[in-house]
């Protein structure tokens, strides 16, 4: 219990920090300089944190998290259906995807979308539907898309695991009784394996969930992902910049406060459904 | 509460969907391209699964790669990239320190895990629930948002621009995803199997190794996984940690090289290349292993 | 003279973020180096030091001599290690929030103030007396080192942009100098015409010191203080015109590229070394590395002072670097010793060579400024005559960490803002950082 108590402290100053004007001087001396919930204020009175911040940080959320779930229980099904042979042939391949550091997938992303030599690019040029070389990472709309992308990618895989793994434990009779009785594929999904696999999905969708909320190396690492273009801020980043950036330790931390509470509501809707499950 | 649902468990058939179905001639010609969608289905998948990394590969073993004529197949086939980030882009040295901060994290933390999941699983005790949560609030945390406070407390410690300072922080962070997941394993042991070996005379040590041990191993392959990729991968720490190139890990060495590079793509892909192999060998090997482990801790809670 | 003195000021931060071939790390351990040791002599001890990558392709040469010759003179080793420029600044405040701070290093004159308001840096104003050296200091450099009247960062050297271009380019097409913004515009758009392959003038949005110039060139102001309080100016119709001339060379003219909006520096010299642009505003010391990223282009490198709007020239920004000792450092004294080898001795004058930059004492840069080198001289020039500098105040810094002026720059080229749009943002920004406690 020592290495969880380890990182629930600096949780607890966390907060602290960010009720205070926390800069270098502060961190090299360790004296404090409260004030109070001035940083919350400003934060909630910043005209970016709801035009830009927050519907980045949810929509983004929402599509990454929906997408992932979606696609990887369709390749989840997709896997079931096939005999044992090519399952663990597909299974090998697409852990590959998920084995792929963040940090080097987020580049290999950023060469295949790269206006000069980027492979996208040149295809796009080649079949004359761009005239010119078009730059993906200035548009927030295409920034995010390429974040999405990214993000399924590397995401996809654990929901397709962990969905096949329940899939797979589904009861063989109840599946054939209600194709017996005549249910499409749709409703079977739908009345015999979704309910069956609740409890799965709710721990994918919670993590994929997450995960989504904090991601920071694949929109960090991207070209003006750091700061130049506002209009792909998320929390994370905006949190980063402000701390690091900016010296505004006790700003930044005010920022990771409020998106450690948003996610500590998705994880309570979380746990609520899963002890509900267990009882 | 069932067994944990290993894909490849024997005597399970294989296909849910071409179970027995009756009137089985008028359908054949349907059964084909049934076959036939799902051959497409299969290959779409696999392009997209493996494209990127397909990419990134021939990247690296193509001379041209910084220019817009790469191709899937290496325009001008070399080794150059490899032998330069090796040798000039330091890469050597960074694998190895990554090796070793790995190797310490998945030990360390797959140990305490399975001691600190028995503990929250069999032992009834006050904070149970509590501990659970707090195990769970943690996960939730954004990493960028400890920083300044665990640097203060490794500095606190003296371990900074230590490796063992960043193990220290990764087994903190692996540690609660790797109990959440353990505990389902150490449940689904049916208690009488504890009780019949105590009989049997054995101590709780030698039960411990001869029953629990063996049940439980297989999500413990499934939360080294976590902790490898989490030591492999993170990012954050592992910069503001270290001052001292000399033990920079592979992602902070890959952040650092790019910017120095930045529209070198066959050096950055082929250093890209050299972080990703080992954790795919390591992914690929345990995967049948590791969808189990996922299942049966998550599903458990 | 008088004008180069009092523009000399303020430093680059990220400006001087270029990098070179990489020079790896060196030395073992860094750790807080000299270990007990007493008396003047540092036998035994080990000074660590940071210096910037990428300033100079030969700086492990340059290092392995100093370090002799430092051993020489102290008997104490030498710790050099190597950090770039892009993340300087967090490994900075890191360390010194850690306490792992090295005994020297170079700092960017931005950032010296910073520092030593948060209580890392020895006051260095004795041992300058000491020496005797204070009138010889370059005074802009010792303004940017000053905080409450003490100086904490000692000049070591300084650096300007002017335009760096392909003369092999410009001798094929039959093109002069351009000598006003128009001639540039001409310029540029005689190799768009001639050279298809060519971007004839990247406009990289994530560079701010590329963009200086065409705001400070038509009289517009980043900021000034107007009583007590700063007031940016880049909603001046000055700036504004400045800008919309900037930015339109890309978005009406075509003379840039969609990847260029989110270049930064390095990626500018990058394309610039791979050959793909005739010219570029780059800095003196950026001409090594282009050679030596990519030798073809020896001798086929000029340079001109950035043209004003209409003749004369727009101002660049000046920057440097000093060195600094750290409060951290076991023996100040053997650490002073080395920042004085460094700054004064032949070692400032080859350090300059190497590096292209111009040295931090009168007596050495006088022979620079008088120099005939076609890639010297109008850097010279530059400085001399067009050098100034951004809002003098450490606050600045925390302008540039936020991106202020890229963010203006990108969503005009991206199309999301017009440029009254932008500048009125971006000033509203500026104003507020400055302005804050």
């Amino acid at each position: 219990m020592l290495a969880p108590a380890l990182l629930l402290w600096p949780l607890v100053r966390v907060f602290l920090f960010s009720l205070q004007e926390y800069g270098l001087r502060q961190i090299v001396s360790g004296e404090s300089n409260y004030i109070g919930f001035d940083n919350y204020a400003e934060i909630f009175s910043e005209p970016m944190l709801w035009q830009i911040v927050l519907p980045n940080t949810i929509g983004f959320a929402i599509v990454a998290v929906g997408g992932t779930v979606v696609f990887g229980t369709l390749v989840a099904l997709l896997l079931a259906s096939l005999n044992r042979m090519w399952r663990a042939i597909v299974s090998s391949c697409i852990m590959v995807a998920w084995a792929m550091p963040a940090v080097t997938g987020t580049y290999v992303w950023i060469w295949l979308f790269d206006a000069n030599t980027g492979l996208v690019n040149t295809l796009l040029l080649g079949a004359g539907i761009l005239d010119e070389p078009h730059n993906w990472f200035t548009d927030r709309w295409s920034f995010y898309a390429i974040v999405v992308l990214n993000i399924i990618h590397h995401g996809f895989p654990f929901v397709a695991v962990t969905v096949l793994a329940g899939l797979l434990g589904v009861s063989k009779e109840m599946i054939e009784a209600a194709t017996v009785d005549g249910a499409g594929a749709i409703r079977r999904f739908f009345q015999i394996i979704f309910p069956t696999l609740k409890p799965v999905f709710a721990v994918v969708v919670i993590l994929s969930t997450i995960w989504d909320f904090k991601v920071f190396a694949q929109i960090y690492l991207m070209p003006g992902g750091s700061g130049s273009n506002r209009s792909v801020l998320n929390l994370g980043v905006w949190s980063y910049v402000e701390s690091f950036a900016q010296n505004r330790y006790g700003f930044g931390s005010a920022i990771a406060v409020l998106l450690t509470v948003m996610l500590l509501v998705v994880s309570v809707v979380y746990v609520r459904t899963l002890f509900k499950e267990e009882k | 509460m069932s067994a944990p649902a290993a894909p490849a468990a024997p005597g399970v058939p294989a296909d849910a969907t071409r179970a027995r179905i009756p009137a089985r001639r008028p359908r054949s010609r349907r059964a084909k391209w049934i076959l036939f969608g799902k051959s497409v289905a299969v290959a779409a998948l696999l392009i997209f699964t493996l494209f990127p990394t397909l990419w990134m590969i021939s990247g690296a073993f193509d001379a041209r790669a910084s220019s817009a004529s790469a191709s899937l197949i290496p325009v001008e086939f070399t080794l150059e990239n490899f032998t330069y980030v090796l040798a000039e882009g330091g890469f050597a040295r960074y694998l190895l320190n990554s090796v070793i901060v790995a190797l310490l994290t998945v030990a360390a933390s797959g140990a305490l895990a399975l001691f600190a999941s028995v503990a929250v699983a069999r032992f009834k005790f006050k904070f149970r629930t509590s501990i659970l949560m707090m195990v769970l609030i943690i996960q939730m945390v954004p990493l960028e948002a400890l920083v300044i406070p665990l640097f203060v407390q490794v500095r606190n410690l003296q371990m900074l621009n230590s490796l063992l300072g960043l193990v220290v922080v990764y087994v903190a962070f692996s540690l609660p995803f790797a109990i959440w997941m353990l505990r389902g394993f150490v449940a689904a042991v049916p208690e009488e199997l504890e009780e019949a070996a105590y009989i049997d005379g054995a101590s709780w040590w030698r039960m411990f190794r001869s029953v629990l041990f063996p049940l439980v191993a297989p999500g413990l392959v499934a939360t080294s996984v976590f902790a490898f990729i989490t030591a492999w991968n993170e990012f954050i720490f592992a910069l503001t940690f270290m001052n001292d190139p000399e033990k920079y890990t592979v992602a902070v060495g890959l952040q650092q090289f790019f910017g120095q590079y930045s529209n070198q793509w066959g050096y950055i892909m082929a250093a890209s290349t050299l972080i990703t192999i080992p954790v795919m060998i390591f992914f690929v090997a345990v995967q049948g292993k590791l969808s189990s482990g996922l299942v049966s801790g998550a599903v458990k809670g | 003279m008088r004008k180069f003195r009092t523009s000399l000021a303020i430093a680059a931060v990220t400006a001087l973020g270029l990098t070179a071939c990489g020079s790896g790390g060196s030395g073992d351990d860094g750790g807080n180096g000299g270990s007990g040791g007493n008396g003047k002599s540092g036998e035994g001890e080990t000074l660590s030091v940071w210096i910037m990558e990428g300033t100079n392709p030969n700086a492990d040469a340059f290092f392995k001599k100093a370090g002799q010759k430092f051993k020489e003179k102290t008997g104490a080793k030498l710790d050099v290690q190597f950090v770039q420029w892009g993340e300087a600044h967090d490994r900075f405040v890191t360390s010194i929030a850690g306490g792992t701070t090295p005994d020297v290093a170079e700092t960017g004159t931005t950032w010296t103030a910073e520092f030593a308001q948060a209580g890392a840096l020895a006051p260095l104003d004795e041992q300058v007396k000491a020496a005797g050296i204070k009138e010889d200091l370059v005074d802009g450099l010792v303004e940017a080192g000053t905080v409450d009247g003490s100086l904490y960062g000692m000049p070591w050297y300084a650096g300007v942009r002017s335009v760096i271009y392909r003369t092999d380019v410009f001798k094929e097409l039959n093109l002069d100098e351009p000598q006003s913004w128009d001639e540039l515009l001409k310029t540029a758009q005689t190799i768009k015409q001639e050279k298809p392959d060519l971007i004839p003038w990247a406009v990289p949005g994530g560079s701010q010191y590329a963009a200086y110039p065409f705001i400070w060139g038509t009289g517009g102001k980043l900021a000034t203080q107007q009583d007590g309080k700063w007031v940016s100016g880049l909603t001046s119709p000055e700036a504004r015109q400045g800008i919309e001339f900037y930015t339109d060379l890309a978005l009406e003219h075509g003379l840039s590229s969609a990847a260029a909006t989110t270049w930064d520096a390095t990626d500018v010299l990058d394309n610039f070394a791979k050959g793909k642009l005739p010219m570029a505003i780059l800095g003196s010391w950026a001409a090594p590395t282009l050679i030596e990223k990519n030798p073809d282009l020896e001798g086929k490198l000029g340079a001109f002072p950035i043209p004003g709007p209409d003749g004369g020239y727009s101002p660049s920004f000046l920057g440097g670097s000093h060195l600094s000792v750290f409060n951290s450092a076991d023996n100040p004294e053997l650490a002073w010793e080395f920042v004085k080898m460094l700054t004064t001795t032949d070692l400032a004058a080859q350090w300059a060579e190497e590096t292209n930059y111009f040295p931090g004492t009168e007596s050495l840069l006088e022979k620079s400024i008088n120099s005939d080198d076609p890639m010297v001289k109008p850097f010279a020039t530059q400085m001399v005559e067009a050098g100034t500098t951004v809002p003098v105040t450490p606050k600045f810094g925390a302008v540039q960490g936020k991106k202020t002026i890229p963010a203006m720059l990108q969503s005009i080229l991206a199309g999301d803002k017009t440029v009254k749009q932008a500048t009125s943002d971006a000033a509203a920004e500026i104003e507020e950082i400055l302005n804050s406690k």
